[in-house]
């Protein structure tokens, strides 16, 4: 079984099938395509994304319908044939992909989540992608906290 | 910022040999044709912004902050059933 080391949890052998791979990398990790998602139960929902080409890399994620009940996918067909499904036809949450957001928080501020660019895996293949939507439906900052404000993305 | 009115098929030039054409226009969006040379990066910006956050999301969130983020986001996330693989 192979043994990765981990930002968070240390060492841990972990199940090769498990593993996640985005072919396009991730804006700002364009060389980083490999990633496991871990999860604590005791910080449920909060998912661990660990890369395994760079130990002290680990991103948040939360579910997106943990953030948003209501969110709706917009995955281009360019970034459906990367997930290996049909590009005509929008996946479904739950039932055809996973779909979380990443979460930031710089320093003392409040935590956000970029619902722009949502982690959509296929878990029948594992491969992932970043879909970042082109409606303008979401945006990349959505605060978690209710008491704060969405600051512009740029 | 400057404001040019174009139709489709019409273009404009950007110094260092960049021209923007617009193919097409529908409701509500434009299509845009982009020539430029090889070493001028053309990104949509969401890109752009996305990588921004990325960086930010990774590099400000040391192993000792995580628990202090934690509690916060769990002031609005109470546990439940994952739906992870």
């Amino acid at each position: 079984m192979p043994r990765t080391e981990t930002k968070y949890f240390g060492v841990i052998d972990f199940d090769a099938g498990s593993a996640i791979e985005f072919p396009a990398g991730l804006p700002g990790f364009d060389t980083r395509r490999h990633f496991l998602a871990l999860e604590d139960v005791a910080r449920s929902p909060v998912i661990f994304l660990q890369s395994l080409d760079e130990p002290q890399l680990c991103f948040l994620l939360l579910p997106v319908l943990a953030i948003d009940p209501s969110y709706r996918l917009h995955v281009s067909p360019d970034d459906l044939l990367v997930l290996e499904l049909d590009p005509a036809r929008q996946p479904e949450i739950g039932a055809d992909v996973m779909c979380m957001a990443i979460v930031a928080i710089a320093g003392e501020g409040h935590p956000t989540a970029n619902l722009l660019a949502p982690l959509v895996v296929n878990p029948a293949t594992g491969r992932a992608v970043q879909a970042i939507r082109d409606d303008g439906a979401y945006g990349c900052r959505h605060p978690l906290m209710t008491e704060t404000r969405e600051t512009p993305c740029s | 910022m400057l404001v040019i009115r174009r139709r489709a098929g019409e273009a404009i030039l950007i110094a260092g040999g960049i021209e923007i054409e617009v193919l097409e226009t529908t409701s509500g969006r434009v299509k845009l044709g982009i020539r430029a040379p090889r070493e001028i990066a053309v990104l949509r910006k969401e890109v752009q912004m996305t990588g921004l956050q990325n960086l930010t999301a990774a590099r400000h969130l040391p192993a000792e902050l995580l628990d202090g983020a934690l509690v916060k986001l769990g002031r609005k996330f109470p546990s439940n059933p994952g739906n992870t693989r």
